[in-house]
């Protein structure tokens, strides 16, 4: 379930469907997410293809899907989006949040608007964050405070989203008195 | 009216058969260069009424020496066109806004594509320089009618050569909206500034094939289109002031020393929304949601009229 955002900038995930007059339509998720968007994909009677990051652990993958590292998707996403034809739609599963954003971003520089790109809810709470001091990103943090591995800080993980970054923001929690340590907290 | 410039007519001259352009130079300090797509509102003091329209501005953007737009005479509207050709001689002096952007080209694009219909050649006249400075990737398809509009295609033919496609209903065929559309490469952003059928056919066949919505820009001809009379009871400042036909609201508002912060006075803007307490309103803005209009509770004044003989208006 998604949590109720406190602060705008937190992403909601919306309900996502298949567009009949956008001609090509492309889908990525990440190692064990297909399962988020495979309805969809069977759905989609149009021209389509299936694009996996990371390694063949499922069994329930369409035929013809392509596989990518997660090193490469720079490259080979990058130059897959700027040739597609304008009426296209990217659909992305992600076990991380972050992953569905770095795919946004990767689109919008190849010239998509951001509303071609329709991401379903991340699998896991798992948040990348950005630390505001020393500007660290960190992957896979499930609880605050967090110390952050680039500067020692102790960080508050606000809900706070940057789309640039696709993570987080982490600012000091006890910038007074170092000495005082909160309780820690899950996220959700 | 925020922050009006005196400006001179320094010349008059015809750019096509129906439209005339004007160059203006400051009266006193001097111009600030502004960003393509700008307008700025020009005030015309008629014998009875004070007229505003909103104008692109046409020439080179880094030009600060002078601001130019063109007019194209329309008989059948409120006045501004013809008191433009017929009541303003070079040498004039005129009231005008500051330079305002409702139509800026997202610089994010791969590719630029201009859709202009008649004098909605305007604001792209002033999105050419700046295209060029940058080496941008742009073609305009320009749409005319050669015994009444079609300014300036020889200037642009000079300028940008083979990037400039031009349509003369007279001579030529018509632009094949579809084909156009359907080639642009990803990253593609169009820009149409025209007549409302050129802007609908564009926006229509753009959700027919998938065209991503926030990549289609528009930039309607703003001037008010006349109405009905009716009368806007005022609760606050307790006035009640008659609206002709052929005056708009935020117009007759103004006329009356009820001034609302405006910017478009063409219906996209929002800055001039104002609630509205009883009376069925007759929506003309882009501005306002679909829900926000069937609410029946705000007003768009700049555009938007009254369907009932009274709009009783909390302001």
């Amino acid at each position: 379930m998604q949590p109720v955002p406190s602060i705008k900038s937190r992403p909601v995930y919306e309900d996502i469907g298949i567009d009949p007059a956008v001609q090509k339509h492309l889908f990525i998720a990440q190692t064990g997410s297909f399962d988020k968007l495979a309805k969809l994909y069977q759905a989609c009677p149009s021209d389509k293809s299936c694009w996996i990051v990371g390694d063949d652990t499922q069994e329930s993958l369409p035929d013809n899907s392509r596989f990518v590292s997660q090193d490469g998707i720079d490259t080979v996403f990058g130059e897959q989006f700027a040739d597609l034809p304008i009426s296209s739609h990217i659909y992305v599963a992600g076990q991380n949040e972050s992953f569905l954003w770095d795919i946004h971003n990767l689109a919008t520089r190849a010239g998509l608007a951001s509303e071609q790109v329709k991401m379903f809810e991340p699998v896991t709470n798992q948040r990348r964050l950005f630390c505001t001091h020393c500007y660290t990103l960190t992957e896979g943090v499930t609880h605050s405070p967090y110390e952050c591995p680039g500067c020692g800080r102790l960080l508050l993980v606000r809900d706070h989203f940057s789309r640039i970054h696709a993570a987080y923001v982490g600012v000091i929690i006890n910038a007074e008195d170092p000495n005082d340590i909160p309780e820690t907290e899950e996220l959700s | 009216m925020s922050a009006a410039m005196k400006v001179h007519v320094s010349a008059i001259r015809k750019v096509a058969p129906t439209i005339k352009e004007f160059i203006l130079t400051p009266a006193d300090g001097e111009f600030f260069p502004f960003s393509p797509g700008s307008h700025i509102v020009v005030e015309m003091q008629t014998d009875s009424k004070t007229i505003r329209n909103a104008y692109s501005l046409l020439s080179d953007p880094m030009d600060n020496r002078q601001y130019r737009i063109a007019v194209r005479l329309q008989p059948e509207s409120r006045g501004g066109s013809e008191f433009m050709h017929h009541e303003v001689h070079e040498g004039d002096e005129l009231t005008i806004t500051p330079p305002n952007n409702l139509f800026s080209p997202d610089w994010r694009a791969k590719k630029h594509v201009f859709f202009a219909g008649g004098v909605g050649i305007t604001p792209f006249m002033s999105y050419i320089p700046e295209m060029l400075r940058r080496g941008a990737d742009f073609e305009l398809h320009y749409m005319y009618r050669s015994t009444q509009t079609g300014a300036y295609v020889e200037a642009l033919r000079d300028l940008i050569g083979e990037r400039l496609h031009t349509y003369d209903s007279i001579t030529s065929s018509r632009a094949e909206i579809a084909d156009i559309m359907a080639h642009c490469p990803q990253g593609t952003h169009l820009y149409i500034c025209g007549p409302e059928s050129l802007i609908d056919t564009v926006r229509y066949r753009g959700q027919q094939t998938g065209w991503p919505a926030s990549h289609i820009h528009y930039e309607a001809f703003a001037a008010p289109k006349p109405g009905k009379p009716f009368v806007a009871e005022l609760k606050k400042s307790g006035k009640t002031i008659y609206v002709p036909e052929d005056q708009s609201l935020l117009e007759a508002l103004e006329a009356n020393e009820v001034e609302i912060p405006n910017l478009c006075r063409g219906g996209v803007c929002g800055q001039c929304r104002s609630p509205v307490l009883d009376g069925d309103i007759e929506h003309r803005d882009e501005f306002l949601s679909e829900k926000e209009k069937s609410d029946n509770r705000c007003i768009m004044p700049c555009v938007s009229r009254a369907k009932s003989s009274r709009l009783h208006l909390d302001i």
